[in-house]
């Protein structure tokens, strides 16, 4: 029988470096109201209507805010993977081409085959150049990688149509100046999954590529009660990352430091001046992931992997690949405000007793 | 030397390659493992040890 606290493993977790974070506080104090007062069908909570305009007015507000965008410019998605094919396939006309990175995410690669496109290369460092692009062009910009935490440099010299794939960056990274369509997940700002912000900043520069009845930007039925709550998420984590950011970027420059002068040959993915502090991702040589990440779990330390040997079909992390960084042996950390430097030590010095028993 | 690590996963490919090449100066490594290519290029980078492909699946790599 499932009892409560049985598919967690409550308890057994000293430090949980894994991206997918838990729901933060602010937020399932909110849902647990909403259920509490039945608002069990997202598209009729509350019942009264006018209170739920209220609220989603609200909650637009506190989105718009703090993702640098205005409250007419942007709508909910259910399903934040579609804002990719909105965001992009919106953008392109029969004269267009596409331009995305190798590191991009496998949502752009999808709507790419669909599309005239030429994938650019990364160099070691995760960067991009952008080519000279005509009016109807589009680049597909990831503000910030989610596997590296290299944030890309500024699309400033790319004339053409832009989307924000800022589903990593979440409230991290400002929007860069020219954009055309952006994406949030939910997620990103530790709010409830099941929710992605998709925002145009010209209507008339985009067409809905879904089949729709009317100009709105979406149909999806998203949860009332889900946006709330990611709204509330998203205020406490912008203030708790501006508390914590100087510890949390400590903490990664220690880990950095140890992990090239404590094990030899370890690839860490770009600089901690060309990343965002929370995320960092290393390989280690002649290391089998999936047998570290198990034994690293066994220990209390939760952690991903970009790994072949680790993933569900076998391939290596594109993104690894992709710059020029070894695939194998690979560790990605996030580390999230809660995480403690003490946490981090403890976590070293128990990653090191197990690359050398490993390598042994 | 040829080093036969056809159906082999990750990372037992570059292990077993690295354990070669220290008694080897050269190696002609067989792997179809859809890391080696990729890992390869970076265990290349940070050994300073080369390669080249030689065939399908089929790699020459030659010491420092």
């Amino acid at each position: 029988m499932l009892k409560a606290g049985s598919v967690l493993g409550v308890g057994s977790v000293t430090a949980n470096f894994q991206s997918e974070s838990p729901l933060h506080p602010a937020a399932r104090a909110f849902l647990t109201d909403a259920f509490d007062r039945g608002w069990a069908d997202p598209a009729k909570v509350p019942q009264d209507s006018r209170q739920a305009a209220i609220l989603r007015n609200e909650a637009k507000e506190i989105f718009a805010k703090q993702l640098g965008i205005r409250a007419d410019q942007f709508e909910f998605l259910a399903d934040p993977s579609i804002g990719f094919h909105l965001g992009i396939s919106g953008l392109l006309t029969p004269s267009s081409t596409l331009y995305y990175s190798a590191v991009d995410r496998s949502e752009v690669f999808a709507v790419a085959g669909t599309a005239a496109a030429e994938k650019l290369p990364v160099s070691l460092n995760g960067q991009t150049a952008y080519p000279t692009a005509g009016k109807y062009d589009v680049l597909g910009w990831q503000a910030i990688n989610g596997e590296t935490g290299i944030r890309s440099q500024d699309p400033n010299g790319f004339s053409g149509q832009l989307f924000v794939d800022a589903t990593t960056a979440g409230h991290v990274a400002k929007l860069p100046q020219g954009w055309s369509t952006a994406l949030w997940n939910s997620k990103s700002w530790q709010g409830p999954s099941g929710l992605g912000i998709f925002a145009v900043a010209d209507r008339s520069a985009w067409r809905n590529p879904l089949p729709h009845l009317d100009n709105q930007i979406s149909h999806s039925e998203y949860s009332l009660p889900l946006a709330m709550a990611s709204a509330l998420a998203l205020d406490a984590h912008v203030s708790e990352y501006r508390q914590n950011e100087s510890r949390i970027r400590e903490n990664n420059s220690s880990i950095r430091e140890f992990l090239s002068k404590e094990i030899p040959d370890v690839d860490i993915a770009g600089t901690l001046e060309s990343s965002v502090p929370h995320l960092i991702s290393f390989s280690i040589l002649y290391i089998d992931a999936q047998i570290l990440v198990s034994e690293l779990d066994r220990r209390g330390f939760a952690v991903d992997s970009g790994s072949a040997c680790s993933s569900e079909n076998l391939e290596p992390s594109h993104v690894l690949a992709a710059m020029g960084l070894l695939t194998h042996g690979n560790i990605r950390l996030t580390l999230h405000n809660t995480i403690s430097s003490e946490a981090v030590q403890s976590f070293l010095i128990t990653l090191k007793e197990l690359v050398e028993k490993i390598r042994d | 030397m040829e080093l036969n690590c056809l159906g082999m996963n990750c990372p037992l490919p570059i292990i077993n390659l690295a354990r070669a090449i220290k008694i080897e100066a050269e190696v002609i490594l067989l792997s179809d493992d859809p890391a080696t290519l990729p890992d390869l290029a970076a265990w290349s980078r940070m050994t300073g040890n080369t390669f080249s492909i030689i065939g399908k699946d089929k790699y020459l790599v030659k010491r420092l």
